[in-house]
């Protein structure tokens, strides 16, 4: 926001540098410039002044300073020449610098001593009493300085070389010595008549000597600390954008000016924000900014040579820039000013100490996005509750973001980055271009627009691309979708939000296409619709539209919304239900809403760790959602089809990637598939990728595991991936049994899995050869793997295996009972029937008390037993059928009586599994969780739990024995239907 | 016949590109294709923005219809180049690079040269690692034995190329080794 109060500007000097420094009280402004000439404003003065005017100098000059009780001029002249304060009075020459040109003068805070960066390569620190009295600091530069500035404590000064370094020198009375080297934090600028050359490069140092501020090449502006001497956080304003040329602290640290773009922005140090703007001289860029030591008084210096002074640059309602405590204004009205905040740099320490991993930028700004555009009522009254908040390290919750886009810089910056295409916007000032393009360029045809509105939002979906504009004075927020298709813009549409409301994500789903768009074909074009949005706005709801622009429903949100990505049959929306935890955790939760019917299919916290943040949200090419944090992990959302029975699988580590060790790079996701991770490399400090656009690099996925056995581990890992993605498969199968694809991936498998047999059997590992044989998915490759036993000669375990083999081709394959159990999701999570008044003569359903049974001998849990079992375990959402469960035949018959046709027969199914399993079990003492698996099943797994050791003859007398047993009662249930 | 007979003993570099046209290379697609069957194999399937690993001769054909981006294989890179380009220079054995870079270099650099970082660049170094190799393998000619020659690291077209004069040569060194110990 701009301020309301005006600057004043005079013509002081002629084009080309020019300098300016305020007197110790404040009461003189001394400028120079290339003019030979200093001139002496009195701050009271207005615009129609006639400055007095300094005549010594023979060449331009190029820094002034203030002293106790003198003020000082240097330039090209190579003198430094010292004049009466307040005076144009020339009081002698303090130095000469032997032919080259000073380039900065910085006085010390006591005022006594001057340090002096010329074009020589050292720096000399002069006493203004004694001029004889010199300490001459060399060594630390191989290129000239450029600018220097002391440490509020008077024992380290920083200087600024054109070389791109800045060295902080410890001056002591005995003499100086080089503390620090920071490169690669200004730019180097080589060549001295470059514009670039007189931009402010210097050291600013807060009053609290803890760290200061320094304009980067990367145009940010960063604070270093003065006990690491590394950068802790970095100011930067999404709506600046250029190189920062000028930079001033107000005298207690408070506030920040620096120019940028020919505009003075005035930022909180506190917040790292922008507070107010004041547009400096056209086609000038600002080189010296100062803040008066005692006023409320900004004034700068610029290339065209003019003098600027802008008074009460800090409203005030504000914090003061000069005291530390609360007083009244130096102007003297009575405006009541609110105390000064706490300094954010008064404990660096403690931050530091924290080990926090995104330097400092996780410390609350209570003053808040709202600085900026709330009115000024509200902020003076939320700038005055904050302070407390402050006190206390409460973590930054992170901003609502948009998966796949990136900030603007350069004018340039991605909407969306993702497996289907890229939108790329360029910044022409008046307008955006948008340019959309398609990775496969078979499918849809790339196309680019001129936006009028400045969209800053964009999601790339599979049947369209969607754009969100922020509002902007009379024009409202509003959503345009881009359908794409055969006709340009005839499917477009937009919907524009009510005044007031924002929009703050956007997704756009849909059925990926088989075929071309373009093609029309039944299967391949329209038909299937244009996809799904979903727009999430301000007013805390998410709002689902059809493809087609139908508002469908408005669903509201649980909390904050933060970030959502569009699948195929639905949008994973990620939220913040509370507020961030104090130790730094986001507590954010991931929920899969349907497109179909709204049904909530999943909801998790999102497994970040301490201290980090959700960076990418997006589904793999399967369709399993996946998220990507700060700390590098990736996970997966496993059993994502099964209702409310998903958890997060860690898929990758991406520190561990080989690839990674000692380098300094970071991955920008962009999509996943089984096996590689999709991503572009940041190199170093990058966060987010720049243009052109890079290539996506493929990195393999690796599950995290710590096992670091040469021969078996990789293989261990390969068929745990590949099991996952195999059962999210086998998830989306439906009633089908199996298909080609899974079956290839099985027998894929199976090869693995004899891999390890074999090293195995070889090391005589008898429990681990079973276990494995277990796993395989075909009679085949059991009979391979019994073959591999005999080869061995280990006849023990040969038998064994084919007793597995046995059996297994007796029951249910793998694949029959995996059908069954996503039946069996189907059935336990049944709408719960409605029964009818005074109808149900039920007894209560039964309650489990697992506590209150006897212990029972423990059923193994193997792949294939412990799908069906665990999946009825602890679930009881249909009480109807646990009480058949229970109940007497009497029971049943009424239920079957009174019962409508439909559930029926879904329920006699079960009823009649669950008898014949429950008069299995019926003998031995077990519990009621397994009373469903199969006949077959469950003898497998008492005879795995009880009988380590068995014949092949002994298990047929006992699978004979079972038999007749089951056909008895298997008799029961015919019966009751027959009544 | 109607080439010359010095012609007639080698094989055309053009044939040796041909060859070479059957060494797979990553492409970053920009078309969809299943899975299909040529005669050297089956390749695919395309699925952008996956990589995906065809031979020479179909990333070429893509290329041309502007239908992939050929991905350079890594060691067709400044760096890469440029250490090797020290090391031939500097040490007496020739430096190992992949025995058909002059022809996947050449058909990259000709198809693909928008998708190749630096490409002029590149061109020049692969010039002066052509011409650094090239005074190795003449100076090399003083070795020359009648009964065999060890071409470790030696690169198909180079080998093309001293094939005819060496073959020859040793024939002829062979009738002088020969001759003496018939009398």
């Amino acid at each position: 926001m701009a301020s309301t109060s005006k600057a004043i500007s005079n013509s002081a000097h002629q084009q080309g540098q020019t300098c300016i420094a305020f007197s110790r009280d404040g009461k003189i402004a001394y400028t120079g410039g290339l003019d030979t000439l200093v001139r002496i404003w009195h701050t009271d003065q207005g615009e129609d002044q006639e400055p007095e005017a300094a005549y010594e100098a023979d060449e331009g000059i190029t820094a002034v300073a203030a002293a106790e009780g003198c003020w000082l001029s240097g330039g090209h002249d190579s003198d430094v020449r010292k004049y009466i304060s307040g005076k144009a009075q020339f009081n002698g020459l303090v130095m000469s610098a032997a032919g080259a040109s000073i380039r900065c003068l910085a006085v010390d805070p006591s005022g006594k001593r001057v340090a002096v960066a010329s074009d020589e390569l050292l720096v000399k620190i002069v006493d203004l009493d004694e001029i004889t009295n010199v300490v001459v600091l060399e060594g630390g530069h191989k290129k000239r300085i450029r600018k220097t500035t002391w440490h509020p404590s008077g024992t380290i000064l920083t200087t600024s070389s054109s070389d791109g370094t800045i060295v902080a020198w410890n001056i002591s009375d005995t003499g100086a010595k080089v503390e620090n080297v920071i490169d690669g934090v200004i730019p180097e600028v080589v060549d001295p008549e470059s514009p670039e050359f007189m931009h402010d490069c210097s050291a600013v140092w807060h009053p609290s000597g803890q760290y200061f501020f320094a304009a980067s090449r990367t145009h940010e502006i960063v604070a270093i600390s003065r006990s690491t001497w590394t950068k802790t956080s970095s100011l930067s304003d999404p709506n600046t954008v250029g190189v920062t040329t000028a930079l001033a602290l107000s005298a207690n640290g408070v506030y920040l000016a620096s120019a940028c773009n020919q505009e003075i922005l005035i930022w909180s140090v506190q917040t790292k924000r922008v507070l107010w703007k004041h547009p400096g001289t056209p086609n000038a860029f600002t080189i010296q900014i100062a803040f008066s030591p005692t006023e409320n008084l900004l004034a700068w210096t610029d290339t065209e040579g003019v003098l600027s002074r802008w008074r009460d640059a800090i409203p005030a309602e504000s914090p003061d820039p000069v005291h530390q405590t609360a007083a009244g204004s130096a102007q003297g009205t009575t405006t009541k000013r609110k105390p000064t905040p706490p300094l954010w740099g008064e404990e660096p320490e403690a931050v530091a100490e924290g080990g926090d991993p995104y330097g400092d930028d996780w410390i609350i700004d209570d003053l808040g996005d709202g600085m900026e555009d709330e009115p000024e009522g509200a902020k003076a009254m939320r700038s005055g509750d904050g302070f407390v908040k402050e006190m206390v390290s409460i973590t930054k919750a992170q901003p609502a973001f948009q998966p796949g886009s990136t900030p603007m810089e350069n004018k340039k910056r991605y909407l969306a980055y993702n497996m289907v295409g890229v939108i790329e916007v360029t910044d022409q000032d008046t307008h955006h271009i948008v340019n959309v393009e398609f990775h496969d360029r078979s499918t849809r045809k790339g196309y680019h627009f001129t936006d009028h509105f400045k969209y800053d939002l964009g999601s790339l979906g599979e049947r369209g691309a969607l754009f969100a504009c922020p509002p902007e004075l009379d024009h409202p927020a509003q959503v345009i979708y881009k359908p794409y298709g055969t006709w340009s813009t005839q499917g477009d549409w937009t919907y524009a939000l009510p005044k007031g409301q924002r929009v703050l994500g956007i997704a756009a789903g849909g059925e990926r296409p088989m075929r071309s768009l373009r093609d029309p074909s039944s299967s391949g074009g329209d038909i299937q619709g244009q996809g799904n949005i979903v727009i999430a706005t301000s007013s805390g709801d998410l709002t689902f539209l059809s493809g087609s622009g139908m508002e469908r429903i408005v669903l509201g949100v649980e909390g904050e919304y933060v970030t959502m990505a569009a699948a195929e049959e639905y949008v994973l929306v990620v939220h913040r239900p509370g507020a961030t935890t104090i130790d730094g955790s986001q507590s954010l939760v991931a929920t899969l809403i349907s497109f179909e019917d709204f049904q909530v299919l999943q909801e998790k916290p999102l497994p970040i760790p301490k201290g980090h943040t959700l960076r990418w949200i997006g589904t793999t090419d399967e369709g399993a959602p996946a998220i990507y944090d700060s700390a590098g992990y990736i996970h997966l959302m496993i059993h994502h089809r099964r209702p409310n029975r998903a958890a997060w699988a860690r898929l990758m580590d991406t520190n561990l990637l080989e690839r990674k060790q000692g380098k300094d790079e970071s991955y920008w996701p962009v999509g996943l598939s089984q096996d590689t991770f999709m991503c572009l490399i940041l190199k170093g400090r990058q966060e987010y990728p720049g243009f052109p656009r890079p290539l996506i690099q493929e990195l393999p996925v690796r599950l995290p595991f710590r096992n670091q056995d040469p021969v078996d581990s990789p293989i261990e890992e390969r068929i745990a991936r590949e099991r996952i993605q195999v059962n999210l498969a086998r998830d989306a199968l439906g009633d089908e049994l199996t298909s080609p694809d899974i079956d290839k991936r099985e027998v894929e498998l199976d090869k693995q899995l004899i891999k390890l047999i074999q090293v195995a059997c070889k090391t005589d590992k008898a429990p681990r050869v079973i276990e494995l044989v277990k796993r395989l998915h075909f009679p085949n490759s059991i009979a391979a793997a019994s073959q591999l036993a005999g080869f061995y000669r280990l006849i023990g375990l040969q038998e064994k295996i084919e007793a597995i083999k046995l059996w297994r081709e007796q029951n249910a394959t793998p694949a029959e009972e995996a059908r069954e159990a996503r039946q069996g999701f189907a059935y336990d999570d049944a709408p719960l029937a409605r029964p009818k008044p005074f109808q149900n003569f039920n007894p209560p359903p039964k309650v489990d008390r697992p506590g209150l049974t006897r212990s029972a001998g423990i059923v193994e849990q193997t792949e294939f037993t412990a799908s069906s079992v665990a999946i009825r375990a602890g679930r009881s959402l249909a009480p109807r059928a646990s009480a058949s469960r229970s109940t007497s035949p009497e029971g049943k018959r009424k239920r079957d009586d009174n019962d409508d046709d439909l559930s029926c027969n879904t329920f006699d199914v079960g009823v009649k599994r669950r008898a014949v399993g429950e008069s299995n079990v019926a003998p031995s003492p077990k519990p009621s969780t397994c009373i469903a698996i199969q006949p077959g099943r469950a003898y497998i797994s008492i005879i795995y739990c009880r009988q380590p050791i068995f014949s092949e003859d002994w298990a047929r007398s006992q699978e004979k024995s079972f038999r007749k047993k089951t056909r008895a009662q298997q008799t029961y249930p015919k019966e009751r239907e027959l009544f | 016949m109607a080439l010359p007979q010095s012609l007639r003993t080698s094989v055309t570099p053009l044939e040796l590109e041909l060859i070479a046209s059957e060494q797979l290379v990553e492409i970053v697609p920009l078309i969809t294709m299943e899975k299909t069957a040529f005669i050297s194999g089956a390749y695919g399937p395309l699925r952008p923005p996956a990589k995906c690993r065809i031979p020479l001769w179909m990333a070429t054909n893509l290329k041309l219809k502007k239908k992939c981006h050929i991905v350079p294989p890594e060691w067709l890179s400044v760096d890469f180049l440029l250490e090797r380009l020290t090391r031939e220079t500097s040490r007496p054995e020739f430096s190992k690079l992949p025995f058909r870079f002059a022809e996947i270099a050449k058909v990259v650099l000709d198809v693909a040269s928008d998708d190749v970082q630096n490409a002029d660049k590149i061109k020049s170094l692969l010039k002066d690692l052509r011409e650094a190799r090239q005074a190795k393998s003449r100076d090399g000619l003083q070795k020359l034995d009648h009964s065999e020659l060890s071409l470790p690291n030696l690169c198909s077209m180079e080998i093309n190329e001293i094939r005819p004069f060496f073959i020859q040569s040793m024939g002829i060194l062979t009738q002088l080794v020969r001759e003496p110990s018939a009398e």
